[in-house]
């Protein structure tokens, strides 16, 4: 039963960034532009981040099985109904509902693994799920749309959620909700906020630069970006072998997360190698801070629920915050892009050492390849295609072919690189909040202890 | 994955999550990781930097005014063309202080062409010709009789009697770069550029003036011969 609901709760959390390898495919599939497609996270997150606190004050008046199960429904019933979407305005609205089930069954999974579990256990697997569930989310979506379709990721959700109902509703009974008795822990969650945005540009941008930027299938990025969740699963061993402080620990988190994101930015090349190691930075920092911030801010708060719901709110409005900046940035530098590569394209045509009327034939082909793309990063492999060109000049349309190719990446990569770079703005912002709240706490320490010192002095 | 441990509600500081068991942090704890971090964030970030990472940007265009070599891989009329098109180009791209392919593509683009840009154009043109001169690279202009007579509407007699002037009387009679002069004078490039339905459409009528002024030349020789 604990693992269904663990499962769950990181299936509602994967969802807040399962879709990201899908999004050129819906952009495609449901004639959607840029910034609508953004929206298909944005309202999930939006919703989920939202509606989380509500949600749990309202387990304070019902049986928390029951809510739980009617969550985990509309979850999955939201679900289908995002797979059968035909318009973008369907999918969005149908994200809205999959979020407020997701509210009820993240938060309500929380209080049934305690009650299945024990209160340390049953926490540790509640945010260990969503540890997971956040870091996994593209890696599957990336899988199943490579494998299958975009709507193969929301179809698979509906027979988890079919299974965790009833073990929701068979969950032992939770006992009654402990009174409202502390305040959420404000900055935990603020960095909580902070550093899921930038996480959001490390899995968000890279995604579409994998896939829009650098045209690898989504299968491909699927498994490049898989080098994350690995890396935030060898954080633990790490932190218990070096028996680092929490404090430092998130500290050091934000700023490896922020030195992955200026590597994101710095590519010397359109090679996927050269995303894994700073990748693995991110994922070792998202291992070292998100348990630990989410375990800090709701660590001997009552009523446990609320102060889950707080963490869950901190981080998903993070992730709004990210694409709501973000998405702009890149969009506008995307556009921006354009002008280069064309120039370049242009260049390398004009000095191809190819016959005139086979330039001819290419920019032709070409221009109609880009007036194709409506704006997206162009694949120019079909102009290329239809060429009817003699066999002695087909080496040289390759190698053109390959530059041209080469001049598009290094346009997306450059549209990309002030994105990457706010995101680690963002973690090293996230760095200065752990810096200062401990040289506060540090200070408030300093002078309780000569207080207390005075205070034996003087008796 | 850290617990949670049961336990009364907290006050004063934030709480710690993970106790160090009530001894103070050493040096090694406090230090290890955030000197770990900083190395593998120098790391990365110095060989990617090493590496070009921050060049990692599309080809940016050379300077129209430095002058560059072209080629073509045609031959005869057409690669003449070609490398005085993609010179031409340029020398006007310079006048006008924008880039050979800015320039490109604005006039790939529909529309009417201004003064500046007719002008520029011309003048570029004839810089080419006078650059292939002055480089030797301009071929003599018996080289290009054959090609404009061939396809030229001329009675079969009057190309056979041209063709059978030796190639010595046709260079002297004509200089290559007095007839790509005069084939660029007589060009109407507006309205050759109002009707380029993409920037390539210049190198074919541009080589099209050039055969008729090579065809036109030698009758004119031909006539004052005779």
């Amino acid at each position: 039963m604990a693992p269904l609901l663990a499962v769950t709760v990181a299936l509602v959390l994967a969802d807040s960034a399962v879709v990201t390898l899908a999004l050129p495919d819906i952009v495609l599939h449901l004639d959607a532009s840029v910034t609508e497609v953004a929206w298909v996270l944005i309202s999930f997150n939006l919703v989920l981040g939202l509606a989380a606190v509500p949600t749990a004050m309202s387990f304070a008046r019902a049986q928390p099985r029951v809510l739980t199960a009617l969550g985990i429904a509309l979850f999955a019933g939201a679900s289908a109904w995002c797979a059968a979407a035909g318009s973008i305005e369907v999918l969005i609205t149908a994200r809205c509902l999959q979020a407020l089930g997701g509210a009820w069954a993240v938060v309500g999974c929380l209080e049934l693994l305690v009650a299945e579990r024990g209160e340390r256990r049953g926490v540790a697997t509640w945010v260990t799920a969503g540890v997971v569930g956040t870091a996994a989310g593209p890696f599957a979506g990336g899988l199943l749309t490579e494998a299958f379709s975009w709507q193969a990721i929301f179809v698979v959700q509906v027979p988890f959620a079919v299974l965790a109902v009833p073990a929701a509703l068979r969950a032992r009974a939770v006992p009654p909700a402990e009174p409202d008795r502390h305040r959420p822990a404000l900055l935990p969650n603020i960095t909580l906020a902070l550093m899921s945005a930038a996480l959001t540009a490390a899995l968000f941008l890279l995604v579409l630069l994998l896939v829009e930027g650098w045209r690898h299938s989504p299968g491909q990025a699927a498994l490049t970006v898989s080098v994350v969740p690995v890396a935030a699963l060898a954080a633990r061993p790490l932190v218990r072998l070096l028996r680092t402080p929490p404090d430092v620990e998130i500290a050091v988190g934000c700023f490896l997360v922020a030195g992955g994101l200026a590597g994101l930015a710095l590519p010397p090349s359109a090679d996927l190698a050269w995303t894994i190691a700073p990748q693995a930075l991110v994922g070792l920092g998202l291992g070292l801070t998100v348990d630990q911030l989410t375990s800090q801010a709701m660590h001997l708060r009552l009523p446990r629920v609320r102060h889950a719901a707080w963490t869950i709110g901190a981080r998903h409005l993070g992730v709004v915050v990210g694409l709501v900046v973000l998405t702009p940035v890149f969009t506008a530098d995307l556009m921006d892009a354009q002008e280069p590569a064309e120039v370049a394209i242009t260049s390398l045509v004009l000095d191809a050492p190819l016959p005139p009327q086979d330039k001819i034939a290419i920019a032709k082909a070409l221009g109609d390849a880009l007036v194709g793309e409506r704006g997206r990063v162009p694949d120019l492999g079909p102009a290329f295609d239809s060429l009817d060109l003699a066999p002695a000049q087909q080496p040289a349309a390759d190698r053109l072919e390959v530059q041209l190719d080469e001049q598009l990446e290094r346009a997306a990569t450059h549209a990309f690189r002030d994105s990457f770079l706010i995101g680690g703005g963002l973690a090293l912002l996230a760095l200065l909040v752990v810096v200062l709240t401990s040289v506060a706490g540090a200070a408030t320490g300093a002078v309780s202890g000569a207080a207390s010192t005075r205070r034996r002095v003087a008796s | 994955m850290t617990g949670v441990p049961l336990g009364p509600p907290p006050s004063g500081p934030p709480p710690t999550v993970r106790p160090a068991g009530g001894r103070p942090a050493g040096v090694m704890r406090v230090l290890g990781l955030p000197v770990l971090a900083l190395v593998l964030v120098a790391g990365v970030l110095g060989v990617q930097l090493d590496k070009g990472g921050g060049e990692f940007e599309p080809l940016r265009p050379a300077d129209a005014c430095v002058e560059r070599g072209v080629t073509s891989q045609a031959e005869g009329i057409e690669g003449l063309t070609e490398r005085l098109v993609l010179l031409g180009v340029d020398g006007a791209a310079c006048r006008l202080g924008v880039s050979r392919e800015a320039l490109t593509l604005e006039l790939a683009q529909p529309g009417e062409r201004s003064d500046a840009q007719v002008d520029a154009l011309r003048e570029g043109l004839e810089d080419a010709v006078r650059r292939m001169k002055r480089d030797g690279t301009l071929p003599p202009a018996s080289d290009l009789a054959d090609e404009a007579l061939e396809d030229a509407d001329l009675n079969r007699f009057l190309k056979a009697a041209i063709r059978a002037l030796p190639d010595k009387v046709v260079d002297g009679a004509l200089k290559t770069d007095d007839v790509l002069i005069r084939a660029i004078d007589d060009l109407d490039l507006r309205e050759l550029l109002g009707n380029l339905d993409d920037q390539d459409d210049l190198n074919r009528q541009v080589e099209k003036a050039v055969t008729d002024a090579v065809k036109d030349s030698l009758l004119d020789r031909l006539r004052n011969l005779i």
